[in-house]
């Protein structure tokens, strides 16, 4: 590495710049919690200058998160990242590639007082009591015997310093893998009525419709409701056609997305579509009673050929009172328009008065016909959403690189202790000292701790 | 429901803790640390129990899922790894004037799930987006989050009260740990909160790429952690890389718990996919 950095490299390479750039991207996604984003600007957009709006539309304030500023912060961090992980990598890998000789003895130049101890015992026991201590905590403890002493050193954790790095590539595989989606994935959706045929998705872009290689059948479109009124499920059955050839049928539910080909489809809304059935019974005063299947629009003539009548509407729940059709009798000198209810009993075990109240309530509005809708058949649309992301499994791979970086950065140390035996007298003299890059009251703990155990083993063994 | 009996009275208990942990610091009295101990084990436990009750209450209902499903079982969730979380502490550090900084919050969260008007207490079946199984280990790992953040906010509470005492602090303040502690501990809090916030949005994020079919959708919820996540890891290369300690890192410890507080309520008064505040 050059070792003469230039301004522009130390400024890139700085953790201020990180901080800032890591503060900045937070205040951005604020301002985007708060200003209306995408769709929801239209209403916000009544509400401010048309002067004010085309400004902040020009700054891109409505659609932030895509915005050339969330870009922009974007890519200054992830040229921060790639320039401070370069200025201080050469250092990790120093460190992890140094042998540590138990010989060194300027580890032992600055120990203090409270690091060392004297213990009545000879060398070799005193020298094995550590080795073992060190080995039940510690991998590959080195040992030095020499003819004023032993020496023995072990260490752990070198892997830790590599999570720091392991971190900030996870962050950039991440940046990748959203450009990847964003530049190569496509995000539409398609609403197909029961038994219809869709062979195009919308986009969300907002651009022509884009052409499937295959085609997609909703073959039913189930809701189920708890007691409560809660929905239950929501499911598609599809089929997957190919040249007109099913080729696949599937089972679509919330949380259980289906992929053909590539493109994952996911059950994201529903609705009534047009062409729902309703079963109508028509009753002529002292007369037969008529069966007929309708639906809006249908035309027919009345039993006694005094009049037409046509469906105008079919609602699955008409002012929470359940199913109705709305329906127009004309005669030659007589129209009237009138709801026909289902639960006609129950509307009028709650109110008595309803039908005289609103007449448009009652079924036999048009002497001497009465009315009664039998039940409905209700047709729906199934809501999908279609998404083809090349990206996911790049984000997936990110997100596993974060999670196991950050736990060797924030659980995991390296460390590195030396025990000195030497003998004075009938006594040894035992000294410690250790190196952590990180952690230091952590590591002072720990030789405290390995200090007194081994002072407690020794001085039971007297 | 037994269930929630117990837990309205494990509000109580909770303030009896606190109370007791307050004593100690007054009175200097060890009798009572071990009252205050004793009663937010005792606390803890019926909690737990309570759990598992309203847990299976959801199968005999016939739902079937983890009380965890919607405002008022996260607030009761969130008391309870608050409780746990420092109970570990108390127990590994052998202190426990962090007590008294804690429990208020668990006790007022308790209070505020039982108490608060239009709350549901009710078990209710899970709808469709919310039947899977990443709601457990999504909310799990959040909570786990938040809990260790609150934690951490209670500490820089407790630094400001220990900095702020003068030459001669009373009792209480000297049965503190030294500021040196403190900020250990706080650091140690959030590192753990970190992880767990880190765990809690991927796991969020897999879930959102089965359920609404994009890992990530700049919903509220979504970029609120986001911004929690991101002050909390300027909090970490503060700390790690330029050194910061004490006064600092206990106003980022606010900081972060303001951001943490806001994805978890605030962001209910914006228009969002998470909204389960009913």
């Amino acid at each position: 590495m050059n070792k003469n950095k230039s301004g522009i490299w130390s400024f890139f390479a700085s953790v201020q710049l990180a901080i800032v750039l890591l503060s900045l991207i937070a205040f951005f996604a604020l301002v985007g919690t708060l200003v209306p984003q995408r769709e929801a600007a239209v209403a916000f957009a009544e509400r401010i200058s048309p002067a004010l709006f085309s400004f902040l539309q020009k700054m891109q304030i409505f659609d932030l998160y895509h915005s050339v500023w969330f870009i922009l912060l974007s890519g200054l961090l992830a040229v921060n990242l790639v320039i401070c992980s370069l200025d201080r990598f050469p250092l990790a890998w120093r460190r992890f590639r140094m042998k540590h000789d138990p010989l060194n003895e300027d580890v032992f130049r600055d120990v203090p007082e409270e690091n060392t101890f004297s213990a009545r015992t000879d060398v070799g026991t005193a020298a094995d009591a550590a080795r073992f201590l060190l080995q039940s905590k510690y991998r590959a403890v080195e040992r030095a015997d020499g003819p004023d002493g032993v020496r023995l050193c072990s260490e752990k954790g070198r892997f830790a310093l590599f999570g720091v790095y392991i971190v900030h590539a996870s962050i950039l595989v991440l940046i990748a893998g959203a450009i990847l989606g964003s530049v190569f994935g496509v995000e539409g959706y398609v609403h197909i009525p029961e038994g219809e045929t869709a062979e195009a998705i919308s986009l969300r872009s907002g651009n022509a419709p884009l052409p499937l290689p295959f085609s997609v059948r909703c073959d039913k479109f189930t809701v189920e409701l708890y007691e409560s009124g809660m929905p239950k499920t929501f499911q598609s059955d599809l089929t997957f056609l190919r040249d007109g050839r099913p080729v696949r049928t599937a089972k679509l539910l919330v949380n259980h997305p289906v992929e053909f080909e590539g493109f994952r489809f996911y059950q994201s809304s529903y609705g009534a579509a047009p062409g729902g059935k309703a079963t109508l019974a028509l009753s002529r005063e002292g007369g037969a009673r008529d069966i007929m299947n309708v639906s809006a629009g249908y035309t027919f003539a009345l039993p006694g050929k005094d009049g037409m009548f046509q469906v105008l509407r079919v609602e699955e729940n008409l002012m929470s009172m359940g199913p109705a059709v709305k329906v127009v009798v004309r005669s030659e000198n007589e129209e009237a328009t009138f709801w026909v209810f289902q639960q006609i009993e129950r509307i009028r075990e709650m109110n008595p008065d309803a039908i005289r109240q609103v007449p448009m309530f009652n079924p036999g509005l048009f002497r001497p016909y009465t009315f009664a809708l039998l039940g409905l058949e209700e047709k729906y649309y199934t809501g999908l959403q279609v998404n083809r992301d090349p990206g996911t499994p790049v984000v997936a791979a990110s997100a596993l690189l974060l999670i196991g970086g950050l736990m060797l950065i924030l659980f995991s140390y390296a460390r590195v202790i030396w025990i000195r035996v030497v003998p004075s007298g009938n006594h040894v003299h035992v000294a410690m000292a250790g190196r952590s890059y990180k952690n230091q009251p952590g590591l002072q703990k720990e030789m405290q701790y390995l200090l007194a155990e081994l002072k407690d083993h020794l001085e039971k063994r007297q | 429901m037994i269930h929630t009996t117990i837990l309205s009275w494990v509000t109580f208990i909770y303030f009896a803790a606190f109370v007791f942990y307050l004593f100690r610091m007054m009175l200097g009295r060890e009798f009572w640390g071990k009252a205050a101990t004793g009663a937010t084990l005792a606390g803890l436990a019926a909690q737990s129990v309570a759990l598992v009750l309203r847990w299976r209450a959801s199968y005999d209902l016939g739902f079937g899922h983890a009380p965890l499903s919607n405002f008022y079982e996260s607030l009761i969730f969130f008391a309870w790894t608050i409780v746990l979380l420092y109970l570990l502490m108390e127990w590994r550090l052998k202190n426990r004037s962090i007590g008294v900084f804690v429990l208020p919050v668990a006790f007022l969260i308790m209070a505020y799930a039982s108490i608060a008007p239009g709350m549901n207490q009710r078990i209710e079946p899970l709808i469709p987006a919310l039947q899977s199984n990443w709601l457990t280990s999504h909310v799990l790992t959040c909570f786990m989050g938040y809990a260790a953040f609150t934690v951490a906010f209670a500490l820089g509470g407790m630094y400001f009260v220990k900095k702020t005492a003068g030459e001669r602090p009373a009792v209480f303040i000297r049965l503190m740990p030294s500021e040196f502690h403190i900020d250990e501990l706080m650091y140690s809090c959030t590192a753990l909160g970190f992880i767990f916030l880190t765990l809690g949005i991927v796991t969020g994020s897999v879930w959102a790429h089965y359920a609404w079919g994009s890992y990530w959708s700049w919903d509220p919820k979504e970029t609120w952690s986001l911004i929690t996540w991101l002050v909390y890891a300027v909090m970490l290369h503060a700390r790690l890389v330029r050194g910061w300690r004490g006064r600092r890192m206990a106003v980022m410890a606010m900081v972060g718990f303001g951001c943490m507080l806001f994805t978890y309520l605030g962001v209910n008064l914006l228009p969002s996919l998470h909204s389960y505040m009913t």
